[in-house]
Formats: C-alpha cells, sequence, structure tokens
C-alpha cells in the first residue's frame, strides 16, 4: 500500500514530533524514499518547525522571585490552624498581612515574610550578608538565605528574603505604634523587648493586646528586668482574673524572688479590706514552699493584715 | 521533569513529608515544577500578571489538595492538570486576550517578546533576512492567537515543553487520538498560514 503526497504531508508534523506509529512512520519513510517532491516538502516542514523551536524562553527572574514570595507568604498565613484563638499576636500579624487577601502584594509580602521570618527562623544580620555579598543587601533591615542550589553550570544559586528598614513616628496612643510595640516585645534583644514593655505599660486604655502581652512577658521572658517591668504594667489590671491568675502563677512559680514579692505587691496593692480568697490562698500556700526569708516575712504581714492565718489547715 | 545537577530529590518521599505537613518538603517540591509552570503559564497567557496569578492559584491549589494525591498518576501530571485547567479557563475567559502582545521572558529581569528571539536568530545581519523574521514573526503571532485555546495548549505543551502527546491526553482528561488531532489542526492551521515564509 503507498500513500498520496497530500496524506504523507499531513504527516509531517507528527513525524517530526515522534508522534507516528511504527507502521504509519514506515509508510512515510518508504514513500519518501520514491519522492523527491515530499522530501523537499519534508525540509520545509522541518523550517517551520525551527522557527518556533528558537523562541522557547523562561520567564523573568525577578517575576519567579516574586511569585515565590507571593506563595511562601501565603502558605504561611494557609498553615496557621484555623481554629487557633486569636489573640494580639494573631490580630498584628493579620493586620500586616491581610490574612483576607489570597495574593498579597509584592511589597507587603516581602514585609510579612520577613516578619514571620524575625519570629521563627534564625536571622542573619544585614553586616553579615552585606560582608559575604559585597554590600548588595546592605540595605537590608532582615536577611534570610531562603534556599541555595547548584545550577548546571556550576554557578551558586542563593535566594535571600529580605525587608528593607523603616522607621516609624507616632504617639503611644497610635495604635500603629502599639502594634509595632506588641510586635517587638518578642524581639530577640533584651533592650528592645525592655523599652517596649516600658512604653506599653503606659498605655493608658485599658487594651486586651497590652494586657495579654503584659502577661506573657511576665511569665515567660528570661530577663527578670522585663518582667518586672511588664509586672509594673499588670497592676493597673490587677482587678482583671485573667491578670490576678498570671500573678499568681507567676508568684508560685517565677525563678527570681524580686519578681516574686512584686507579684505579691500588685495582687494586694487594691485588696482593701476583703481580699480574693484566691490570693490567699496562693499566700498561703506560698508559706509552705517559700525558702527565701524576707518574701516569708512579707507574704505573712500581708496574710496578717487580711487576719488570715499563715497555715493551711 | 529535569530536576537541578547535584540535587537527586527523591520526589515521592518530598510528597509524602508534604502531605505530613512538612512545609519546606512542599516548598522544593514546589521549586521542583515552578519553573516549567510559570514558563507554560507566561507563554500560554502572554501577561506576567496573570501568569503570576495561575502560579499562585495553582500552588495553592496543590497545597490545599495535597492530601487526596493517591500516586494513582504522577505527579506532575496532576501538577500539570491544574495548571492546563486554570491557563485553559483564562484563556477561555479572556479569549487569549488577542490585542496584547506575546510577552515572555528573556534571561535579564524585563520581559521581552519571546518571538523577538525568533528574528534574531535569522537576521545574521543581513536586511532582507531582517525583513524576513519581522515579517515572519508577524505572522506566527497572527496564527498562534487564531488557534482555539486546546489547541494552543496542545501546541505549547509539545512543541515547547516536549510532552508526549499520551501524557498530554491525560493533563487535559482526553484521549491521546484526540490530543493528536489537536496537534493536527494547530499544524495544519499554522502551516496554511506560515506556507509561504518557510
Amino acid at each position: 500500500m503507498s500513500l498520496a503526497c497530500t496524506d504523507v504531508r499531513d504527516q509531517f508534523a507528527l513525524l517530526l514530533y515522534g508522534e507516528l506509529s511504527f507502521d504509519e512512520e514506515e509508510l512515510v519513510e518508504t514513500h519518501l524514499d520514491g519522492c523527491a517532491e515530499c522530501r523537499v516538502a519534508l525540509e520545509k516542514q522541518r523550517a517551520f518547525h525551527a522557527a518556533f523551536d528558537s523562541a522557547a524562553a523562561e520567564p523573568p527572574a525577578s517575576l519567579l522571585r516574586e511569585c515565590r514570595a507571593e506563595l511562601s507568604a501565603a502558605l504561611e498565613m494557609d498553615a496557621r490552624p484555623a481554629e487557633a484563638p486569636v489573640g494580639w499576636w494573631d490580630r498584628f500579624v493579620s493586620l500586616l498581612t491581610g490574612a483576607t487577601v489570597l495574593r498579597p502584594a509584592g511589597a507587603m509580602a516581602l514585609l510579612a515574610l520577613g516578619f514571620f521570618g524575625a519570629r521563627m527562623t534564625p536571622l542573619l544580620n544585614t553586616s553579615f550578608l552585606g560582608e559575604r555579598l559585597g554590600g548588595n543587601v546592605a540595605e537590608a533591615g532582615m536577611a534570610r538565605v531562603r534556599d541555595v542550589q547548584t545550577a548546571p553550570d556550576g554557578r551558586v544559586r542563593i535566594v535571600v528574603d529580605e525587608t528593607r528598614q523603616r522607621t516609624i513616628l507616632g504617639g503611644l496612643d497610635d495604635q500603629k505604634i502599639q502594634n509595632l510595640l506588641l510586635e517587638a516585645v518578642r524581639n530577640p534583644d533584651d533592650g528592645v523587648r525592655s523599652d517596649s514593655v516600658e512604653l506599653l505599660k503606659n498605655v493608658h486604655a485599658q487594651n486586651n493586646d497590652v494586657r495579654d502581652a503584659l502577661i506573657y512577658e511576665v511569665q515567660n521572658d528570661e530577663n527578670t528586668g522585663v518582667r518586672l517591668k511588664a509586672l509594673a504594667g499588670l497592676k493597673s489590671f490587677a482587678h482583671d482574673p485573667e491578670v490576678r491568675t498570671a500573678l499568681i502563677q507567676t508568684l508560685l512559680s517565677a525563678p527570681n524572688a524580686g519578681v516574686r514579692s512584686e507579684a505579691i505587691n500588685a495582687l494586694v496593692q487594691n485588696a482593701g479590706e476583703n481580699p480574693d480568697r484566691q490570693v490567699i490562698g496562693a499566700l498561703q500556700e506560698l508559706m509552705l514552699r517559700e525558702k527565701d526569708a524576707g518574701l516569708r516575712q512579707q507574704s505573712q504581714r500581708v496574710l496578717a493584715s487580711f487576719n488570715a492565718s499563715p497555715d493551711i489547715y | 521533569m529535569a530536576l537541578n545537577a547535584g540535587t537527586q530529590v527523591d520526589e515521592a518521599a518530598l510528597i509524602r513529608a508534604a502531605q505530613a505537613g512538612d512545609q519546606d518538603a512542599f516548598e522544593r517540591l514546589v521549586r521542583i515544577y515552578d519553573q516549567s509552570v510559570l514558563r507554560l503559564a507566561m507563554n500560554l497567557l502572554r501577561s506576567p500578571e496573570d501568569a503570576r496569578d495561575v502560579y499562585q492559584e495553582a500552588f495553592l491549589r496543590v497545597f490545599k489538595n495535597l492530601h487526596n494525591f493517591r500516586f494513582d498518576c504522577s505527579f506532575h501530571t496532576w501538577l500539570y492538570r491544574i495548571v492546563t485547567n486554570l491557563c485553559l479557563d483564562q484563556m477561555r475567559k479572556r479569549k487569549v486576550r488577542r490585542e496584547e502582545p506575546s510577552v515572555v521572558a528573556g534571561t535579564g529581569d524585563q520581559p521581552v517578546d519571546r518571538l523577538d528571539s525568533v528574528a534574531e536568530a535569522r537576521v545574521d545581519g543581513d536586511p532582507q533576512r531582517h525583513l524576513f523574521s519581522g515579517q515572519l514573526r508577524k505572522r506566527v503571532k497572527e496564527v498562534l492567537e487564531q488557534l482555539t485555546p486546546r489547541e494552543r495548549m496542545v501546541f505549547e505543551l509539545r512543541h515547547y515543553e516536549g510532552l508526549r502527546l499520551k501524557k498530554i491526553g491525560e493533563m487535559l482528561g482526553t484521549t491521546e487520538e484526540a490530543a493528536k488531532n489537536c496537534l493536527f489542526r494547530a499544524t495544519q492551521k499554522m502551516r496554511a498560514s506560515l506556507g509561504d515564509f518557510v
């Protein structure tokens, strides 16, 4: 069986793509062996293919970078548990990243990445990267190496997430300033945390986010000075049951005697003549376990002032 | 799908780790394919913004549905099924944006017309060839826009992505034979339009 020239030429595209079956290809090849015109036509088809072959291209590197950064930001938001309690930190992150936006703008995504990076991953400071990259990232406020690959040509390809430093001025009553201070209380630098807590305790409004941040600092900060400042800030919230519970926990578990002493002061400062039974119970508990003589005396005085026994019967 | 030299990645292990909630594994999985996904979207949609939307939406869908992936097909096929569906939706919705230039990337950060590279490869400093290349480029643009979204998709996947028709059929939810017919029609249309130039 032989094919007409038009039938053969219809097969040229699939022949060049290698998509003909063995039998189909065999028929075409047989025809080509005896037909010079079709051999010429096949060469024209090859040229036609070549016109497209050289057109293959890669997306711009910048576009790929932006896509990756946006995807990472979206994944970070997506990965957070849906049922997680919404606290001051969550609201802060939501404010920064726009949680309802599926694809945040590039700049916002990088900002979010920077803050997430600051919270969850080790940071490389500017000077560290600047030294190694010849100052190319010297303007970066924070940076993190996200990916390292070896390209086929042997060069090294490193993807760095970075954010730029900004200075923000505003009053303490400015919500934006308050939000940034709330973020700053988790800064690894003791001085930044101390200054932030000092300012937050002066926020006059009975702000639950501020309260939660101060409770977190009292219970978790490794620096005693920061804990004491946070304790001082919580005095104005002492009537709040959550704060009272946190102060009692601090009284019974804080490793530093000074912090425990201030916890007593905070708990009793506005107690009047009818102190909370929970507070009395905590002080009696303290009498049983406290080894610091000064603290035992302080606790005993307070219990006496409330006409309460220093012992648990 | 080619992996980076020197980086032998056990894809199945990455998928399983990602299914177990390992986000780093998911990001490594993304890095294997995302460049070709973006290239395909860019070439098909000829708009960086649309390509960016497809990239984002495709990988978020993968992320949210990865727990349903049962290795019934290759991950590549599964991913490209999502990507091609998104692209086809865009192409149909926007009628392939015929008013826009065919923009894709060069090696730098600025998008370039991918068909410019056809011209560059053929100019060789010859004014007549330059003219020829310009005319060819224009005709190629026109004929690509005349293809239906499905024809365009099959042509892109076969010619630029180098995928076999059988796999293209799997991705598009059709048979190898239907994909072959689609490619045949696409090349016939292009040959009819470009016959005078090559």
